[in-house]
């Protein structure tokens, strides 16, 4: 049998195992140097807030292709890195012999991704099992109320009902909402600056692009409207919808 | 198998504990039996609207802790042959509440009665999240003002998520929305939402409109529930309210301000 003798003395039960399949997020290791890692991430969340805060707390995997077999790795000092991040480090993949090794000290599992070939800075493919974006779009069809926060990872955001006060939108892509839209609406959280947001209805409480963003008042012009929302020369338009 | 119906609002002072009591009552009256909880422990609010105060010996706490058994806790009201109240502590805080001495209570009371009402505590903490965990029907109270709809607006996204239909991927909660302490000229002086503004903020099916009303204040002085004050705006909106919620057809009244007569606006009234 696969089963470990685990069964408890008490209970008799066995210990459950089961079989599960995650998403999670690849960080791409740049280089081998702590610091330079830890620049970046600062960096990076300071240009994207609103992405670095939706995945703070997030598993992450490391993946090392873009690291040379004979590069010293500071290994200890990235996984410290990442945690200051609020980030969780819980595996590596596409490391080299010799970090794999360094991975084992660090109780840190390799996990099966793209394997490392013999050319070593070939740019590797996304694995499909831990792919970081799922593709398509998020189709929501009831309204967002105060409190709840939706993403679509990779994709457009669209929805037909409101989004309440207090409700917070985000996507990758671009946000279509049919219905009024009266929470926050966060359009290319990862950076992309040509995403856009649509609504039948603009009450937004916030609305952003790529980063960029605005609080919007009753007094707007546009208030209670048809509008779209873009980001151009590192300004936020809003402008009619005419439909 | 019985139906628990959670009466929950997010924002306090609504008038959950008035319509829990109203409600519970007014289902016993069309001869359900019924069980109305009280989940806002330390706080103890529904025996005194129930007029049952002075016969509370154990209440949900000592059956959720083992000091009582159910029989013993539950108070047979004074009206309604068929409805009982389950006080709660006033000496206990939220914490006494666990989710396997929840559970145990419903199972228990799945089995006698039609209907479960579960009167919440204000809030989205532990207290309101035991209230409504079980739920297969909610009654969210709401104010024509905006902050009780924002509130509304959260609890109604908390069932969603948070209840166990929800987290067992069951049908969803049935969502009912009912606005209270309405006052038709308010909302015409603009100093109120109106029920229309109401129902497009929260896009939830109308259950009823309880009119404001100085008749609610007898009622909870002398505790009797609002559906046995006979002859008042609020018994009847109570009760329209129950026939909607079992499934008859009522139209909406106490939405128009009351027409004050010529004579009375000449000699004031
Ligand atoms: N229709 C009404 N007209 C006038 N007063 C009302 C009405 N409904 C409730 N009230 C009053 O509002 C106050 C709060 O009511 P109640 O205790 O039922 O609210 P609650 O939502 O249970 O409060 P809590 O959140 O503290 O549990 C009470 O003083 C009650 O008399
Ligand atoms: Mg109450």
């Amino acid at each position: 049998m696969a089963n470990p003798p685990a069964s408890s003395a008490e209970t008799g039960a066995p210990l459950r195992l089961s079989g599960g399949v995650f998403t999670l997020s690849i960080l791409h290791l740049e280089s081998a140097d702590p610091r330079q890692l830890a620049q970046r991430i600062t960096e990076e969340r300071q240009r994207h807030p609103a992405a670095a805060d939706f995945h703070r707390h997030a598993p992450i995997v490391l993946d090392l292709s873009a690291i040379p077999e004979e590069a010293p790795l500071a290994l200890a000092e990235i996984l410290q890195v990442l945690r200051a991040a609020d980030w969780f480090p819980v595996g590596l993949r596409n490391a080299a012999p010799r970090h794999q090794a360094l991975a084992q000290e660090q109780h840190l599992p390799i996990l099966r991704g793209q394997e490392r070939g013999i050319a070593p800075h070939s740019q590797p493919e996304a694995s499909p099992v831990l792919a970081p974006i799922a593709q398509g779009s998020l189709l929501i069809d009831h309204p967002i109320r105060g409190g709840q926060r939706s993403y679509a990872r990779g994709g457009d955001l669209i929805c037909l009902a409101a989004v309440n006060a207090g409700a917070e939108i985000m996507a990758d892509g671009n946000i279509h909402v049919y219905g009024p839209l009266r929470g926050r609406a966060l359009a290319g959280v990862n950076g992309q600056e040509e995403a856009r947001i649509f609504c039948a209805n603009l009450e937004a409480e916030l609305v952003s692009v790529a980063g960029l963003y605005r609080t919007l008042e009753t007094n707007h012009p546009l208030w209670g409207q048809a509008a779209q929302i873009y980001s151009r020369d590192e300004q936020l338009h809003i402008i009619p919808l005419n439909l | 198998m019985a139906k628990i119906v959670v009466v929950t609002s997010g924002k306090g002072g609504v008038g959950k504990t008035t319509t829990s009591a109203a409600f519970a009552s007014g289902l016993a009256l069309r001869g359900y039996r019924t069980v109305v909880i009280d989940f806002d422990v330390g706080l103890r609010n529904l025996d005194l609207i129930m007029g049952c105060e002075r016969r509370v010996v154990y209440d949900l706490v000592n059956v959720i802790q083992g000091e009582a058994k159910l029989q013993q806790a539950l108070i047979r009201d004074k009206r309604c042959e068929s409805l009982y109240v389950l006080p709660t502590s006033q000496t206990r805080d939220k914490d006494a509440l666990t989710t396997e001495g929840v559970t145990a209570i419903m199972d228990e009371l799945r089995k006698e009665f039609d209907y479960i009402v579960c009167d919440s505590p204000a809030g989205i903490e532990s207290g309101a999240l035991m209230a409504l965990y079980h739920a297969d029907e909610a009654i969210v109270v709401t104010n024509p003002e905006v902050s009780s709809v924002r509130d509304s607006d959260r609890i109604l996204g908390i069932l969603a998520a948070r209840s166990r239909r929800a987290e067992q991927g069951e049908e969803p909660v049935k969502e009912h929305l009912l606005l209270t302490r309405y006052s038709p000229k308010r909302v015409e002086g603009g100093e109120m939402l109106s029920l229309e503004d109401v129902k497009e903020l929260l896009h939830t099916p109308l259950l009823g409109v309880i009119p404001e009303s100085e008749v609610i204040l007898q009622a909870s002085n002398q505790g009797i529930p609002a559906v046995h004050m006979d002859h008042s705006d609020v018994a009847e909106a109570y009760k329209d309210m129950v026939a909607r919620f079992l499934g008859e057809e009522r139209p909406l009244r106490f939405v128009q301000p009351v027409k004050v007569g010529f004579f009375k606006r000449l000699f004031g009234g």
